[in-house]
């Protein structure tokens, strides 16, 4: 299962493709993908919307123990919910069940944001 | 301290309004984030995991109250109240939207500031000694070398596109404070078997992928010919500096391809060929001389019954002149650490009251001067004995007493995975997790001076190959681990650490640390410091220690 992720272009916040091709803040809303090709066609269209989204990639996605899907990655999980030395900071400061459910999901992959980013440099 | 005259106050005037309208552009889809990159990129602006970061220029890391006061007012209006003090002396904030990015910019240039110098792969920017005017072991100010490169390294068409980012440090005393040898080039000044003032000039340091420990090419370069030298540096480094492969761009890989004697070789024959029409002229550096002039010191007495009365009263007190003051060139006064390491914060991050506290303080008791170290302290070069106990109770109240200066709390992080895009691990959990298994300050004064130095990724902005202990964080398939290095330097005794051995989780760093104390104050002689004993007794005994489990 995938999501798209990006940030956006005004203002760098974290983003993901929602629903009905609008892009949200919050992972919970994020629309998941369970077929490869739907994914990667939602991938091409979102690189040429030049002035909202900022880079965007696929993320694995899985279930997660306590309920819903979170990011395999602990990088994607991290830009989900924010900086660990500033709880008060970013997605998670909103708190609530989603927040909580990706602060204890687990699950290690590499992200595919990181190695795009180091081939690109 | 140096002050833009019109010209400089004009271009910094014309860049922000190119800024704008680029930003503009690209707010508005004329142009593609391809195209944009590189340009925000030059005006100190990144993408990061959770918003745009903007990296603002601290040159040699010296600042006065005023500029302080403009960056919290930064922090307030366009961050989340803090900012974050980095290895190169720069300040970084991490909350930034690209619609405010050029107003942040105007922002700084009505304060002489701006974010130029600090990406790309041009010359960024130059760091010196933080006890530049006040340590006794000075040669002459380091500060004027650095301005002078700064302006003519700043926009010079001819290094704005170099294979890679170029960094230069400038030490002027006995004592290495900047880490001279880690940088492209490192310029030592020393006086000559004549008496004449010279720079012993390294070139080839680095940190990252491959460390080296830069070698020296010149032993005595005539300080009036410094800058027909640096441009026959990067002269030799832009023709054959390899741009095909970013990993091995960086100048200390031609130098340890070519050999550092072919190198100089190469160098020397560009030098002869530009003659001293490169140097800048006398009266130049003369003018940049002037805005440094020397402090009006008042004559006191070396003792101060103040200083004297506090320390036997207050014991916090005690301990913050212990660990944090340093002697002065001048009787009466002192040189102050304001370690930005309270044990369990975040290395380097100040917060926008703390930054209009200190610029109180240093207008009130330390001559308007503040400086940031490449270690992410603060430094009041030049407050008098009979001033640091009240000081010290201002400095209390907001937090920036902690008296852990040079100690095994006061650890370099980078950024890591919690901000940075690169990075592979975190950092400043490591950080803080050592800091509050060390917490207890008598314990920490036991174990004495302890550099402890953590990078998130192999980019090694956290300097870890030269910590006494160093820490990387590495990415075990998608999990975080951290490869520990003993016995690196960044001082005169400049070392590239070695590798303990396999890396550790996250959860063990901080008790593998503890580890490795312990056989440090079992094994250690009097007047040892840890990387004395590393030295004497080598890697085995710490690596037993840490990897016991497992044999």
């Amino acid at each position: 299962m995938k999501a798209l992720t990006a940030n956006r272009l005004d203002d760098g916040e974290v983003i993901f493709l929602g629903q009905a091709g609008r892009w949200v803040e919050r992972f919970a809303e994020a629309a998941l993908f369970d077929d490869e090709d739907a994914a990667m066609a939602a991938e091409a269209r979102a690189k040429t919307q030049r002035t909202l989204a900022v880079d965007p990639y696929l993320i694995d996605v899985a279930p997660a123990e306590g309920g819903g899907v979170a990011p395999v990655s602990y990088r994607e999980r991290l830009r989900a919910l924010g900086p660990t030395n500033h709880r008060e900071h970013g997605k998670q400061a909103e708190g609530g069940e989603a927040v909580e459910a990706l602060l204890h999901a687990t699950g290690a992959a590499r992200s595919k944001g990181r190695v795009d980013l180091i081939r690109r440099k | 301290m140096y002050r833009y005259d019109a010209i400089d106050a004009e271009m910094l005037a014309d860049r922000v309004g190119e800024f704008r309208e680029q930003a503009a552009r690209r707010l508005a889809g004329e142009i593609t984030e391809d195209q944009f990159k590189p340009i925000r990129l030059m005006n100190g602006l990144y993408l990061q995991l959770h918003a745009y970061m903007l990296r603002i220029a601290i040159p040699y890391g010296s600042l006065n109250p005023t500029q302080l006061r403009k960056l919290a007012e930064i922090g307030r209006l366009y961050d989340k109240g803090y900012g974050h003090l980095t290895t190169r002396t720069n300040i970084q904030f991490h909350w930034i939207k690209l619609r405010d990015a050029a107003d942040i910019l105007q922002h700084l240039a009505s304060v002489d500031m701006h974010a130029i110098q600090t990406s790309g792969n041009c010359i960024r920017n130059v760091t010196a000694d933080p006890y530049a005017g006040a340590a006794a072991d000075e040669l002459d100010d380091p500060r004027v070398w650095s301005e002078a490169i700064r302006q003519w390294s700043t926009f010079h068409p001819e290094f704005s596109f170099l294979p890679r980012k170029f960094k230069i440090a400038v030490n002027a005393a006995v004592v290495d404070r900047v880490a001279t040898r880690t940088h492209d080039i490192g310029l030592y000044l020393r006086r000559g078997e004549d008496g004449s003032l010279g720079f012993e000039v390294y070139v080839g340091g680095g940190l990252g992928r491959t460390p080296y420990i830069g070698p020296l090419i010149r032993q005595h370069l005539p300080a009036a010919r410094l800058f027909s030298y640096l441009q026959a540096i990067l002269r030799v480094y832009n023709r054959h500096g390899k741009r095909d492969n970013p990993n091995k761009a960086r100048i200390k890989i031609l130098v340890a391809t070519l050999g550092a004697e072919e190198f100089t070789r190469q160098v020397e024959a560009e030098w002869e060929k530009i003659g001293p029409a490169g140097d800048l002229p006398d009266t130049e550096l003369a003018r940049i001389r002037g805005a440094f002039t020397p402090v009006a010191f008042e004559t006191l007495p070396a003792r101060s019954a103040a200083f004297d009365e506090a320390r036997t009263k207050n014991p916090a007190f005690a301990r913050f002149a212990r660990n944090n003051l340093r002697p002065h060139k001048k009787s009466g006064y002192a040189i102050v650490e304001l370690a930005l390491k309270a044990i369990g914060e975040t290395p380097g991050d100040i917060t926008a009251e703390q930054m209009e506290a200190v610029a109180d303080i240093a207008e009130r008791w330390g001559l308007s001067d503040i400086r940031v170290t490449h270690e992410q302290n603060l430094v009041l070069p030049h407050v008098k004995l009979d001033d640091l106990p009240q000081m010290h109770a201002a400095l209390a109240q907001t937090g920036l007493a902690s008296p852990n200066s040079n100690l095994i709390s006061d650890i370099i992080a980078c950024p890591g995975l919690d901000y940075c895009a690169l990075a592979n691990a975190r950092a400043i959990n490591i950080a803080q997790d050592i800091a509050e298994t060390f917490g207890d300050p008598d314990r920490a004064e036991t174990i004495g001076e302890l550099k402890i130095k953590i990078s998130g990724c192999i980019n090694a902005c956290g300097h870890h190959h030269v910590g006494h202990i160093g820490i990387l964080g590495v990415d075990k398939k998608g999990e975080e681990f951290y490869q520990l290095t003993l016995g690196g330097s960044a001082a005169e005794d400049a070392e590239v650490g070695k590798i303990l051995g396999p890396a550790l989780p996250g959860p063990k760093v901080a008790s593998a640390i503890d580890q490795l104390v312990e056989v440090y104050l079992r094994e250690r002689n009097d007047g040892e410091r840890f990387l004395d004993t590393y030295r004497r007794v080598g890697l085995t005994p710490f690596k037993e220690a840490v990897y016991a489990d497992a044999h």
